[in-house]
């Protein structure tokens, strides 16, 4: 291969795994083109295109054969294509998210099966089993885990000027933003009956996001803080009270009350009555579990804030600012829909106010839905965020809606893995995603969306190890691209290829473990290291190949395997050694260097045993089927030593005959035009031919 | 019953941003400071880079101390007192100073390096370099080649050229004049410098009937037990070769018909360290038993081996682990390098 640029990224981020399929559009004319720094001079005779890893292309430029020398005679580019994405997160955290998710989701599978096996056998699961949401729901805090830490507007800080209202932290991700979404809609059963205290939560956590262009009362805030430092009274400036009854407006309470509100209205907002179980400490609000004590205390509560309203206190307060700031904050509380609309930015907190302040016991996904629509109505956005176009396909209760949104928004990944929120407790939505489509090629959404997740993971060098968990859980095509998957990995590193062939044996893919071993075999064997080739080769039980590449191996045996350079052939003759390992006759280099040392030790020692030995091993090798033709004469020929042994022949007369007929058959072979002659003195044939027969007299003079 | 006040061993993930190749314990300059060598490669920017880093004990997380970037991946790295050695899939070896890398005023560069077409041909497999022993560095490759380099001046010389027809996958010292190596087939070979030209011992890989065959990854000879070496591979293999009983392997893990045991792990053993931390359980000292050794295998598994025993499990990850170092100053530490760009440092009690 000619020399080999480094990867040349035109267009921003690698591959990663939150891509999407983008459909291709046919009409659009939009072309753009780039310059390829390839470095090399022209002429430029030839350039391939083809593709690379995930999506990069591989682009190789070859100069013209014959130009002039000295220079490199082509290069290979590597383009990474598409745009780097929006940013929120990257490449090497999509990477920990994709890692982090393969236990949950693989736990997850794993229990679906055995409640599946348990229910085909037709027994109830044990009472002390817990119901399906639950198992869902503990996947689901696994995966929220892996998104980051959930982030809220929080308690202020007082030290800090800078930060009273709101604490600076790490931008909380979309993409926890939206599975916390799904799991309280489709999965927690337990926050069902509290849903608008859950949102109401949700909005303090992610306020930041919901809004692409619009101001949001986060932002209001945010704002505002980097000015308070040159204010001197602040209940004088009129925007201290906007945001104030803007944070109330939205429920947070905390930022309220520790602002230096007056008491009596820091109580009362401390005090208020919250639908839901419990509250974080910290937070502010009286919690009920049951509606008619949650009707009574907020009918008293409601109460006391019309006493203050009408109260003499209002007479007396004599600074403006103040007096209408706090009667606005005791209007948002008895729930005054205008001031309510004038108080937040965005639909979703005008929504969120309406579940505090005026629609309490709101339920169901249909009442929830309209309303959401009215407030819509009312603070309309001609661009919403990908969070809230998911939010309304929750409330419209649509599922199609939800799993496109989840693909459009947030990925590949996302829509993987959110299926099983979504089916967690709807057999609509259950039906949905596994019916199997024609149009789909027979599979489901759930395996489509799982089979994109793959591809993608395969597509990186530290993710594609992950893809045979996702693929093996689609039933129809998914073990059929593992193996295509697992083919298509490179095997120049031993490393790489055995964590390869160990996927192959958790999956008992035996046949691609066989392929790869013999791909490595070839690739080995191309690159000089014949014993790895002969070891992945035997792994591989390929007697085919091996016998292939037996006879270009003899030939360099033939000339160099004599006397030191032995040594160098003692690796690889161990390696085929070792019993019930194919070989493709390559075990008779295994007999050969056996009868070597022999015939060496006879002759060093002059020892009868030693030849005795020899003898033996000699036989075994011109008996031997496998014994390749065009090492009979070598061997022959390094047998005239044992013809020749002096004190009494060591070859007998029918061990001998058999030799002679060997010889026979040679001198036919010779006729043959593909016949190799053994590089051997000339005299050999004529040598060996007499030794044989001096050696025939002795013998039968000895037995005789 | 409530257990208290039993001190429990403690797993600590660091993750990082870039795929570890190689990790080890760099021998303390201060009774105060731990660090690590890290071997790191990013796959994003397609940069290998050797890093580092100092351990903050509270805390345990990772400081970067210094860095350098290799022409090639790092393929095997070791540390000595003095040195630490690391070798590139291009065929280069590199020598640092112990001391200097620790040091954030000193530039972090090889003292010593080799190579060139001479030396090795692609990736070399291992390397390795011995406390008080010849001050050289023997390195073998798939290439099959065994050199050896002086870390003075980085000369180095060829004790056997393969030709490619064995490949080395592994190399530990016995002696300062003794080394063994491995390869493919479980092959073993012991060689002696005073006896050059070839092996002086093999082992040939033939463990039990019926077992598969694999490659070795890692090899350990214990200082006070040099006639036996230990050796870990594929199929969960770990067993021991005396050479005083050349025949007779010890296997003390692996996949077999007749062990009634479950093997800890059926998948590749990437590599063996002996543990001195584990206490043997034979009272009376036997020179026959083997010492406690630990492996981590593609399964995700860091144990400890004591023959006779119950194999324990240290750490069970969901990932690959590729390769352990026992602090050797502070041998209930160990540090690990996983296959999800991430690393663990495990503190027995």
């Amino acid at each position: 291969m000619p020399g080999l640029a480094p990867a040349d990224s035109a267009g921003g981020g690698p591959d990663s795994v939150n891509g999407a399929l983008v459909p291709y559009l046919p009409d659009s004319h939009v072309s753009a083109i780039y310059p390829l720094r390839h470095g090399l001079n022209p002429p430029i005779s030839r350039v391939s295109v083809s593709w690379g890893r995930g999506n990069s292309l591989r682009v190789s430029v070859f100069r013209q054969p014959d130009s002039d020398g000295g220079e490199v005679g082509g290069k290979v580019v590597e383009l990474t294509l598409g745009k780097s994405r929006d940013g929120e997160i990257s490449d090497t955290q999509w990477r920990k998210i994709a890692y982090g998710s393969v236990s949950p989701f693989a736990l997850l599978q794993s229990r679906k099966n055995s409640a599946a096996s348990l229910s085909r056998m037709q027994l109830s699961p044990s009472p002390y089993h817990l119901e399906w949401w639950e198992y869902v729901m503990e996947y689901s805090k696994d995966i929220s885990a892996l998104l980051g830490d959930p982030k809220s507007v929080g308690a202020p800080l007082i030290e800090d000027p800078n930060e009273v209202f709101i604490k600076k932290s790490e931008e909380p991700s979309s993409l926890k933003a939206a599975w916390e979404l799904m799991e309280m809609f489709y999965v927690d059963k337990l926050s069902q009956a509290w849903l608008p205290e859950r949102l109401v939560d949700w909005l303090a956590d992610y306020d930041s996001l919901i809004s692409v262009d619009l101001p949001t009362v986060h932002s209001k805030l945010v704002e505002f803080q980097s000015k308070i430092v040159t204010l001197q009274v602040i209940e004088d400036d009129p925007r201290y009270w906007d945001l104030i009854s803007s944070a109330l407006a939205v429920g947070w309470l905390e930022i309220v009350t520790e602002n230096g509100l007056v008491e009596a209205v820091a109580v009362l907002i401390s005090k208020m009555p919250r639908m839901r179980p419990a509250i974080d400490a910290g937070k502010h609000g009286e919690c009920f579990k049951a509606k008619p004590d949650f009707v009574k205390a907020w009918e008293r509560w409601r109460a006391q804030i019309t006493k203050l309203d009408s109260s003499a206190f209002w007479v007396q307060c004599d600074n403006r600012q103040t007096r209408e700031g706090l009667k606005n904050v005791l209007q948002i509380m008895l729930g005054n829909v205008d001031v309510l609309c004038s108080a937040t930015c965005h639909w979703m907190e005008l929504y969120i106010s309406h579940f505090l302040y005026i629609r309490p016991f709101t339920a169901g996904l249909e009442s929830m839905y309209s309303l959401a629509q009215n407030c819509i109505r009312l603070k309309h956005t001609s661009n919403p965020h990908k969070l809230m176009r998911l939010m309304i396909g929750i409330l419209g209760e649509n599922n199609e809606v939800v799993l496109s949104e989840c693909s459009r928004g947030f990925g590949t990944w996302m829509v993987a893995h959110a299926i099983e929120l979504l089916t967690a407790g709807s057999n609509e939505a259950d039906f949905l995603v596994h019916e199997e489509r024609e149009n789909l090629g027979g599979i489901s959404l759930e395996e489509l969306h799982r089979l994109v997740y793959a591809q993608l993971l395969s597509s990186h060098l530290l993710t594609w190890q992950i893809a045979p968990i996702y693929l093996t859980s689609c039933m129809r095509q998914g073990m059929g691209m593992l193996e295509i998957l697992l083919l298509k990995q490179p095997v120049q590193e031993n490393q790489v290829l055995l964590k390869n062939l160990e996927i192959c044996r958790l999956y008992e893919l035996d046949g691609v473990s066989s392929r790869l071993m013999e791909i490595s075999g070839m690739y080995h064997w191309k690159h000089g290291r014949k014993g790895c080739a002969v070891f992945w080769l035997q792994q591989a039980q390929d007697e085919v190949r091996l016998s292939k590449i037996a006879s270009q191996l003899f030939e360099s045996v033939g000339k160099s395997i004599s006397g030191e350079s032995f040594k160098q052939w003692e690796g690889l003759i161990e390696l085929l050694g070792s019993e019930g390992q194919p070989a493709g006759g390559l075990d008779f280099l295994h007999k050969y260097r056996d009868f070597k040392k022999c015939l060496q030790h006879a002759d060093s020692k002059k020892d009868a045993d030693a030849a005795r030995q020899a003898v033996e091993s000699l036989m075994s090798l011109m008996r031997n089927a496998s014994t390749p033709q065009r090492f009979w004469l070598p061997i022959l020929y390094d047998a005239v030593k044992l013809l020749s042994w002096d004190k009494r022949p060591l070859i007998n007369v029918s061990q001998t005959n058999l030799l002679l007929n060997k010889l026979q058959e040679l001198s036919l072979a010779r006729l043959r035009p593909d016949f190799v002659e053994p590089e051997l003195p000339t005299h050999a044939l004529n040598h060996v031919r007499y030794s044989l027969a001096t050696n025939l007299g002795r013998a039968i003079l000895e037995e005789s | 019953m409530a257990v208290i006040g039993i001190p429990q061993t403690q797993i600590h993930r660091l993750s990082q941003s870039k795929y570890v190749d190689s990790i080890r314990w760099l021998p303390s300059v201060s009774p105060l400071q731990q660090s690590a060598i890290v071997a790191f490669f990013d796959t994003d920017a397609d940069s290998p880079s050797l890093e580092v880093h100092s351990l903050d004990q509270e805390s345990k997380t990772l400081d970067l101390i210094s860095s350098w970037v290799p022409p090639s991946r790092i393929s095997s790295l070791k540390c000595t007192q003095a040195f630490a050695v690391a070798s590139t899939i291009s065929g280069s070896l590199h020598v640092f100073s112990a001391t200097e890398a620790q040091d954030p005023s000193s530039a972090f560069r090889s003292v010593v390096a080799a190579d060139g077409k001479g030396f090795h041909v692609g990736r070399i497999a291992g390397v390795d370099l011995m406390d008080g022993g010849s001050n050289e560095c023997v390195s073998v490759g798939e290439d099959g080649r065994v050199n050896l380099v002086r870390v003075l001046d980085g000369s180095y010389r060829k004790v056997f050229d393969g030709n490619g027809l064995v490949s080395y996958t592994a190399v530990k010292w016995a002696s300062p004049t003794e080394f063994v190596t491995g390869g493919c087939g479980f092959g073993l070979q012991w060689w002696d410098l005073r006896r050059p030209g070839s092996a002086v011992a093999q082992f040939k890989g033939n463990l039990e009937k019926g077992r598969t065959s694999g490659i070795i990854h890692s090899i350990d000879v214990h200082p006070s037990r040099k006639h036996t070496c230990l050796a870990g591979g594929s199929a969960g293999t770990v067993f021991a070769w005396d050479l005083r009983y050349q025949h007779q392997p010890i296997i003390l893990s692996g996949t077999s018909n007749d062990t009634a045991a479950q093997p800890l792990s059926e998948s590749e053993v990437w590599e063996v360290q002996y543990d001195s931390y584990t206490k043997s359980s034979m009272n009376n000292f036997s020179s026959s038993k083997l010492l406690p050794a630990m492996f981590c295998s593609e399964d995700g598994i860091l144990g400890v081996i004591d023959q006779g025993e119950e194999p324990t499990e240290l750490l069970a990850e969901p990932c690959a682990i590729n390769s352990f170092d026992i602090d050797r100053q502070n041998p209930s530490e160990v540090i690990c390098s996983l296959e999800w760009e991430s690393i663990a440092i495990v503190s027995r009690p």
